[in-house]
């Protein structure tokens, strides 16, 4: 049958970044009805914070020399939250089936998800920041400590998106989502905590501060590019 | 406007379809029936792009799958027994997103019209969730011909309506069949199965065993003749 078979006024399909946009949009509002992935994330890092702030209660010093690992810990584990409701959102009435025979690329899937999923972690971590420097009297509002945070974000959300979308699809996901992603994060997280701790003394030391940055900056375009390239192999059925 | 020919798709080691021919002519409302484990949905999920056969030829519009998947998703619309809806969106807000994903003009407008046309124009501002399985059907099948595709596939489209919802499934399905659509519909429910459409086939152990034409038979000369063709397997199987 020739391609004049087909009805005139059919659909074309829309541009890469209109469906991505699409898919934002639509995880957005979806938000906004519910609330439930940012509450969700934001409790579970008050009870963290709050936790470990009574449990070393006993000692401030040490509390205070551990709020930078304590807060990248916070960021994964809410992270994994995070994660786990935006793709689980797809699965619920098998969703993910109409994005999939829609006309668009699958990585429009990965972008879209990956631009949804940090927006939540960063909005998340404006909060923790907050509830950081008031429990543990840390310079963590600095801009330099801020970017750090945004880069790290960025490569832990690329590199979930990936797993997740995976880890997803079988009966033990929420306890293989973190065994699978966190061994895969640690090159990027390690760098971004030392960076961290760079500024927590006060006086950062430049070229160490540069060399991490640039590791975190190398892993976030490595695993942004990895994903984009894979992501249409990890939707497949 | 749909060819099958020597469809075969194994999960590993086993095989689920076994070299499936099957032809629909465009505008044709074809019914594929059998008992569960025959293949239906492994079928309905390869004529969807959503699956990749193990080989033979299946062609939508004249345009090869998987090679033309990108292609011949502009042309079908896929109605299953999952709503494929999210159920915190609002009905509106669905097929906004589904039209965006469609690239279709005027997408306010059509929306309003496809929630007119199936009968939720009352409860559009409604989340999904609130809907009963009915409503949320008849949404489904807005969402799946928003962008008004050529071939309409119907995945156990029935499974959880009551009396009143098949009706009004029955009817919407009509007035597709009207509107000139190609449909292909798996089912185990065999009254919906023969008395919509204009041939049936039987599909068993991943083989069509049987086709007919729906018109030229009666109900219970065709649940005879599906008795005889799946019975006829079921005691193959039992002597192996």
């Amino acid at each position: 049958m020739s391609e004049q078979s087909v009805s005139p006024s059919l659909p074309g399909a829309p541009s890469f970044f209109t469906a991505v946009k699409a898919i934002v949009w639509k995880d957005l509002r979806i938000e906004q009805h519910t609330r439930q992935t940012l509450s969700l994330m934001v409790m579970y890092s008050l009870v963290t914070v709050v936790m470990f702030n009574f449990a070393l209660e006993a000692n401030l010093a040490a509390a205070r020399d551990v709020a930078n690992g304590l807060l990248w810990a916070t960021i994964l584990l809410a992270g994994t939250l995070g994660l786990h409701r935006s793709l689980a959102l797809e699965q619920d009435n098998q969703a993910i089936d109409a994005i999939l025979i829609a006309p668009i690329d699958r990585r429009v899937i990965y972008v879209a998800k990956v631009i949804s999923v940090t927006l939540f972690t960063l909005l998340l971590e404006i909060i923790l920041v907050f509830m950081f420097v008031v429990f543990f009297n840390k310079p963590f509002w600095q801009p330099a400590v801020l970017f750090i945070l945004a880069l790290g974000t960025i490569g832990y959300v690329a590199a979930g998106v990936v797993i997740t979308s995976m880890a997803i699809q079988t009966r033990s996901r929420e306890v293989l989502l973190p065994i699978l992603l966190f061994p895969i994060v640690l090159p990027l997280i390690l760098p971004a905590a030392i960076a961290v701790a760079e500024y927590m003394t006060g006086q950062p030391e430049m070229t160490r501060v540069t060399s991490t940055v640039s590791l975190v900056l190398a892993y976030d375009l490595l695993i942004l590019a990895a994903g984009f390239i894979a992501y249409p192999y990890v939707v497949e059925s | 406007m749909i060819e099958i020919k020597t469809l075969v798709k194994n999960y590993g080691l086993n095989p689920v379809l076994r070299g499936v021919n099957l032809h629909v002519q465009a505008g044709e409302f074809v019914t594929l029936v059998g008992p569960n484990g025959a293949g239906k949905s492994t079928l309905m999920r390869i004529v969807s792009t959503l699956l990749k056969p193990t080989s033979g030829l299946v062609e939508i519009g004249g345009w090869a799958l998987p090679r033309h998947s990108d292609r011949v998703r502009r042309y079908i619309g896929l109605v299953s027994h999952q709503t494929m809806l999210y159920a915190d969106l609002t009905a509106q807000e669905n097929l906004l997103f589904f039209a965006r994903l469609y690239q279709l003009d005027n997408a306010d407008a059509r929306v309003a019209r496809a929630i007119k046309y199936v009968g939720l124009a009352a409860r559009q501002r409604d989340p999904v969730r609130t809907f009963s399985r009915g409503m949320m059907q008849r949404l489904t099948i807005a969402r799946a011909t928003l962008h008004e595709p050529d071939v309409l596939l119907l995945d156990e489209p029935y499974t959880g309506l009551d009396q009143d919802a098949s009706q009004l499934l029955d009817d919407l399905l009509r007035r597709e069949v009207d509107y000139g659509r190609t449909i292909l519909m798996i089912t185990h429910d065999l009254a919906h199965g023969l008395n919509l459409c204009d041939r049936t086939a039987i599909l068993n152990r991943g083989k069509i065993v049987c086709e007919v034409n729906s018109h030229d038979i009666s109900s219970s000369a065709f649940l005879e003749l599906y008795a005889d063709h799946t019975r006829h397997q079921k005691k193959k199987k039992q002597t192996t």
